[in-house]
């Protein structure tokens, strides 16, 4: 059982390794979109590192919804939690 | 021929050609596909038999199209085509590019937009030869990124629609994406088109002054190694940024491609 830190922390390393973003840029309330530059294409690579990462698979559905760092956080733990 | 003589027939072989397309996709969907369902084989071996069926239908229309003297063509590199997990990709300059890449590629899979899964003609055989539609984008990377493991060899058109003539060319990044993923190899097709055929903003009937002349080209494969060390997203827009300048610098704008106005 990984804690929302761990979690938390595994997302920025994932952001910060594939699209080399800033550190100081990854905040909760940080959209993938807009603020991050993160399009429906780099999603798909980061469900997929984040897949391998936590050996869950992680339906490209159950992300839709996602909008920020924050979402994203919560939509991982939610799954790893389960 | 010349232009003139040849041009109102060139009409009644256009629109000709579109109900025959039509009433091909029809005739394979209601009557052709239910009795290849009964051979036996399994869910892979019956949509190898669909895409086999759709190569040979549009290796027969493009027979049909030539040699009612809708147009010309020549195709050079065949041989290179269909190999297990080969990605293919080409320029959209017409309407017809997909059915010449398919004729002469050994039961190959594609992506196909959405709307052909709707379409009333087309949509019985794009599901049975389990085509991949091009919508939402991360399905249809997913999809494609699993035909071409499962060594499925898949067209695609990086443009994702036809060329806009006179604007310029502009490639999704999503089969860059694709291309870095899971191809096998990455095989270029380079179509060029005489004068402007059947494009984005043309209708049927509008057909060129001249008999018109389609040229389609296979190239060598695309190293994909050094795009593979890199992370995915740099990879993929590296790869897109390349093919759009390797595209540009083969095309160039003087055989009609894409005639700035």
């Amino acid at each position: 059982m990984q804690t929302k830190e761990e979690v938390t922390e595994q997302v920025r390393a994932a952001l910060v390794e594939l699209f080399e973003i800033d550190p100081d840029r990854i905040t909760p309330e940080a959209r993938l979109n807009e603020d991050l530059e993160i399009d429906s294409i780099d999603a798909v690579d980061l469900l997929d590192r984040l897949r391998r990462q936590t050996g869950r698979k992680i339906s490209a559905e159950s992300f839709r919804s996602v909008r920020t760092v924050g979402d994203l956080v919560d939509a991982v733990c939610t799954l790893v939690q389960a | 021929m010349g232009g003139r003589e040849t041009y109102l027939w060139r009409i009644v072989v256009t629109g000709a050609c579109f109900v025959l397309f039509g009433l091909g996709g029809l005739v394979l969907g209601l009557l052709v596909l239910p009795m290849l369902l009964l051979l036996p084989g399994d869910a892979a071996r019956r949509r190898t038999r669909t895409r086999s069926l759709v190569q040979r239908s549009f290796r027969l229309f493009v027979a049909v199209m030539s040699g009612l003297g809708g147009i010309r063509y020549s195709f050079e590199g065949r041989e290179r085509l269909g190999r297990p997990g080969q990605l293919i990709i080409a320029n959209h300059p017409t309407l017809v590019d997909v059915v010449f890449i398919v004729a002469f590629t050994p039961a190959p899979a594609c992506v196909v937009k959405a709307a052909l899964f709707a379409n009333p003609f087309t949509r019985r055989v794009v599901t049975a030869a389990g085509y991949t539609s091009n919508f939402p984008t991360d399905l249809m990377i997913e999809q494609a990124v699993a035909a071409l493991r499962a060594g499925d060899c898949l067209v695609m058109f990086p443009e994702g629609t036809r060329t806009r003539p006179g604007q310029p060319l502009q490639f999704h990044r999503g089969v860059a994406s694709i291309a870095v993923q899971a191809a096998a190899a990455l095989t270029p097709i380079y179509i060029r088109v005489d004068q402007p055929l059947l494009h984005k903003f043309q209708p049927w009937y509008r057909v060129p002054p001249r008999p018109p002349r389609l040229e389609f080209v296979v190239g060598e494969d695309i190293d994909l190694e050094p795009y593979r060390r890199a992370p995915p997203p740099r990879a993929s827009r590296e790869l897109n940024a390349w093919l759009l300048s390797h595209y540009e610098a083969k095309l160039g704008q003087a055989a009609g491609y894409n005639p700035v106005r």
